[in-house]
């Protein structure tokens, strides 16, 4: 009981910290924009919004959102991974989920032109990007989920997921050297992801599916903690592990896949933010866990995009670039002291 | 023990001398003191009795000097930072007979009139057409981008042969139809295919227009062609054309009042790229008499922005050129929503070059513009000053519907 007391008050602080980070956030950008600007813009109509009010509801506050979504979203579907997967280093990057997104988008943008007209018509549709990452990623991890119930060694699924990014890579240099310069130049600019790209009527399907992966997890949450005892032990407490995984299955894609498809393959938020959790909270318990996760994944997102947005200058460094300084740092230093890993 | 191993290895060694008759000896010893002689001279250049430079008045990318048997086609800048620069010898048949030139002064020993060229970059095309040697063109990578009527026939009638795509030439065909030059663009120069075709004796020459820093520079390139064909005097004159109407319209958009303000460029995800104040494009635009917004940037490549600074910037812009590839009103809607904010969106002043292309789909401007500055100058001035060129119907900017 002690224990959740203080759990309570790491929690209050975190959400406070987050909604700072928030509002931090909204006002940092390429653009000084006033405080009194920054808060009309909150009680003006759309068609009359000045510059400033435009920049502030059009562009930082969607981008805001999608880094809120983004880093939670990320950093749950690789704790669910995983847990999941018994493994410390299993994350959407690692076990291929992202390659599945990518080639499915490679397959959408350089592909539709060698199947002809009538498919590019049908494969070019606004949604078609997104529908084809998850689709992808998808794929991978059921693919990734077969194969490790026959290798029981979890370094060969690693393994196996990076050999979906060599084939993914293959592929793609494939495609690359049959499509035209502004198919390729698409598919690289996706490749450096990005938060500031969605608008309202993206964010809300991106926000629907979300919430739906969201609800995959909650529902996942008992059996992930009786997963963590091994999965013997598991099925003795009466957990349905095939279930079970089929619903963690479709939550971690659900979440990657949707995050890949719309804000691009975003490196190693999935990875560092669960074990910065654990080191955090001291716990294993998914039920502090997750929570703890989605803030802190808002939490590292909003900074990352922050200092992506290099205050007060013209430009923005790609987000993979920012979240990739943070992010390798992060494991090495998990592996350097690996002795004394929460897991 | 060790003696028995010496004594063999002496037999083995006499055993090979043996192989050689004396004859052999001597010859491999003169030709090895030759080559050793060799190295420590300096291999005189080929004296050009009375030189003279041709003249070029913008481009500084390649330099003709005229001599007596021959000519000299220096290029000094084929890519950004290149290291060395390219001496070729432009000759003619006969006295090629007659001169020996050392291997490796020159970069390649060019036949001219060339008779059969094959060119790499769609922007080689008009130069060969406005000199009227299209028909020596026999090859070209990614002939689908090619819109020119004239060279579109010949491609048509299979007289000009596919090489591959983009920059992956393909070696195999150009080697089988032998051309007498190869007219390349390198990034970096470390092109293999390149190599082996250069291996193959067939010359490579760098073209370099793209480097060049002015309109006029790289439309001065055609004095390069002009070169090749022996047809300097051609290209002289059709150059002196372009230049004067390129000037006269220049002058004509100067003397006009109201001086539009121009963005230009389009989002990839939130990032704007758009030309640098240094630039071709914007040395266009300011020829024009136009305010474009980021005319005082600096730098090579184009600038890439926050969506936030171009927004805050350009909004009330009143006209905006070249939206990266979109070609209608609609599809930069589809692209992002913010296009549909500024301005120029909304009066429907967005122009672009990408709806002229040609029959198989290549952009004309991509092709006719480097050649061409005067007819992109007058464009520019015919949709920002309407008043002015009265006559006069743009060629490659179209507004977007």
């Amino acid at each position: 009981m002690v224990k959740t007391q203080s759990y309570k008050i790491t929690f209050t602080l975190l959400i406070l910290l987050a909604l700072i980070l928030f509002f931090i956030n909204l006002n940092l950008g390429s653009v000084n924009i006033t405080l009194k600007d920054f808060f009309s813009s909150f009680f003006t109509y759309e068609k009359n919004y000045s510059t400033p009010e435009y920049i502030i509801q059009s562009y930082r506050l969607p981008k805001a959102i999608t880094a809120v979504l983004v880093g939670s979203g990320l950093g749950i579907s690789g704790l669910l991974m995983q847990t999941m997967f018994r493994n410390p280093l299993a994350g959407p990057f690692v076990l291929g989920i992202t390659s599945g997104a990518s080639l499915g988008v490679a397959l959408v943008i350089m592909g539709a032109s060698l199947l002809g007209g009538f498919a590019t018509h049908f494969l070019m549709n606004e949604w078609s990007i997104v529908i084809a990452a998850s689709l992808g990623s998808f794929l991978v991890l059921l693919i990734v989920l077969i194969v490790s119930s026959k290798v029981r060694d979890t370094m060969a699924i690693l393994i196996i997921g990076l050999m979906f990014g060599s084939i993914t890579a293959a592929i793609v240099s494939v495609l690359a050297y049959f499509s035209s310069a502004e198919e390729l130049q698409q598919y690289i600019f996706w490749g450096f992801g990005s938060l500031g790209d969605l608008q309202w009527k993206e964010l809300k399907i991106f926000a629907i599916v979300y919430a739906i992966g969201l609800v995959f997890t909650i529902a996942a949450i008992k059996g992930l903690n009786t997963l963590l005892l091994g999965e013997n032990y598991a099925k003795s407490l009466g957990l349905n592990i095939k279930r079970n995984r089929i619903i963690i299955v479709i939550a971690a894609s659900l979440l990657a896949g949707t995050i890949t498809a719309f804000a691009g393959p975003i490196a190693f938020i999935g990875l560092a933010v669960p074990h910065l959790t654990r080191l955090l909270f001291n716990t294993s318990n998914h039920k502090i866990l997750l929570p703890a996760v989605f803030i802190l994944g808002a939490i590292i997102m909003l900074i990352c995009d922050s200092i992506a947005q290099l205050p007060n200058s013209d430009y923005t460094l790609p987000i993979n670039a920012i979240t990739s300084l943070v992010g390798a740092p992060v494991v090495i230093w998990l592996l350097v002291r690996k002795r004394k890993m929460m897991f | 023990m060790f003696n028995l191993i010496a004594k063999r290895l002496i037999n083995l060694i006499f055993e090979s001398l043996n192989l050689f008759n004396l004859k052999n000896f001597i010859l491999i010893f003169i030709l090895i003191s030759f080559f050793g002689c060799k190295k420590e001279q300096n291999i005189p250049e080929m004296p050009i009795n009375t030189t003279k430079k041709s003249n070029i008045a913008y481009a500084e990318g390649f330099s003709i000097t005229n001599g007596v048997n021959f000519n000299i086609l220096e290029i000094k800048n084929p890519w950004p930072k290149a290291e060395k620069n390219f001496k070729y010898v432009l000759i003619s048949a006969e006295s090629a007979a007659k001169t020996t030139f050392a291997d490796d002064a020159y970069d390649g020993i060019i036949i001219t009139p060339i008779e059969k060229i094959v060119v790499t970059s769609t922007t080689h095309i008009p130069a060969l057409e406005l000199l009227n040697v299209e028909k020596t063109l026999v090859g070209f990578p990614g002939t689908d981008y090619v819109s020119s009527k004239k060279t579109r026939a010949r491609i048509d009638s299979k007289l000009v042969r596919e090489l591959g795509k983009n920059e992956g030439l393909n070696t195999e065909v150009l080697l089988s139809i032998h051309p007498n030059l190869v007219v390349a663009f390198g990034v970096d120069g470390k092109s293999k295919s390149l190599q082996t075709i250069k291996n193959a004796n067939i010359p490579v020459v760098y073209n370099g227009d793209w480097v060049e820093n002015s309109p006029l520079a790289k439309a001065e390139w055609i004095k390069f062609f002009g070169a090749l064909y022996n047809k300097e005097q051609e290209a002289e004159t059709l150059f002196k054309q372009i230049e004067t109407d390129y000037n006269a319209a220049k002058k004509l958009a100067l003397n006009t009042k109201n001086k539009p303000t121009v963005l230009c460029g389009a989002m990839h995800k939130d990032i704007w790229y758009l030309p640098n104040g240094e630039s071709t494009e914007a040395q266009l635009l300011k020829d024009a008499n136009t305010n474009y917004l980021w005319s005082e940037t600096t730098g090579k490549g184009s600038l890439s922005l926050n969506f936030e600074v171009v927004f805050n910037k350009a909004r009330t812009a009143s006209l905006w050129f070249s939206p990266s590839y979109y070609t209608s009103l609609e599809a930069l809607e589809k692209g992002s929503k913010h296009y549909t904010a500024f301005d120029a969106f909304k009066n429907k002043k967005v122009y672009s070059f990408s709806n002229t292309t040609g029959k198989t789909g290549g952009v004309t401007y991509y092709e006719l513009g480097t050649a061409r500055p005067d007819l992109v100058l007058k464009d520019i001035i015919k949709i920002c000053h309407p008043e002015l060129l009265k006559n006069y119907e743009p060629y490659f900017f179209k507004p977007l519907l």
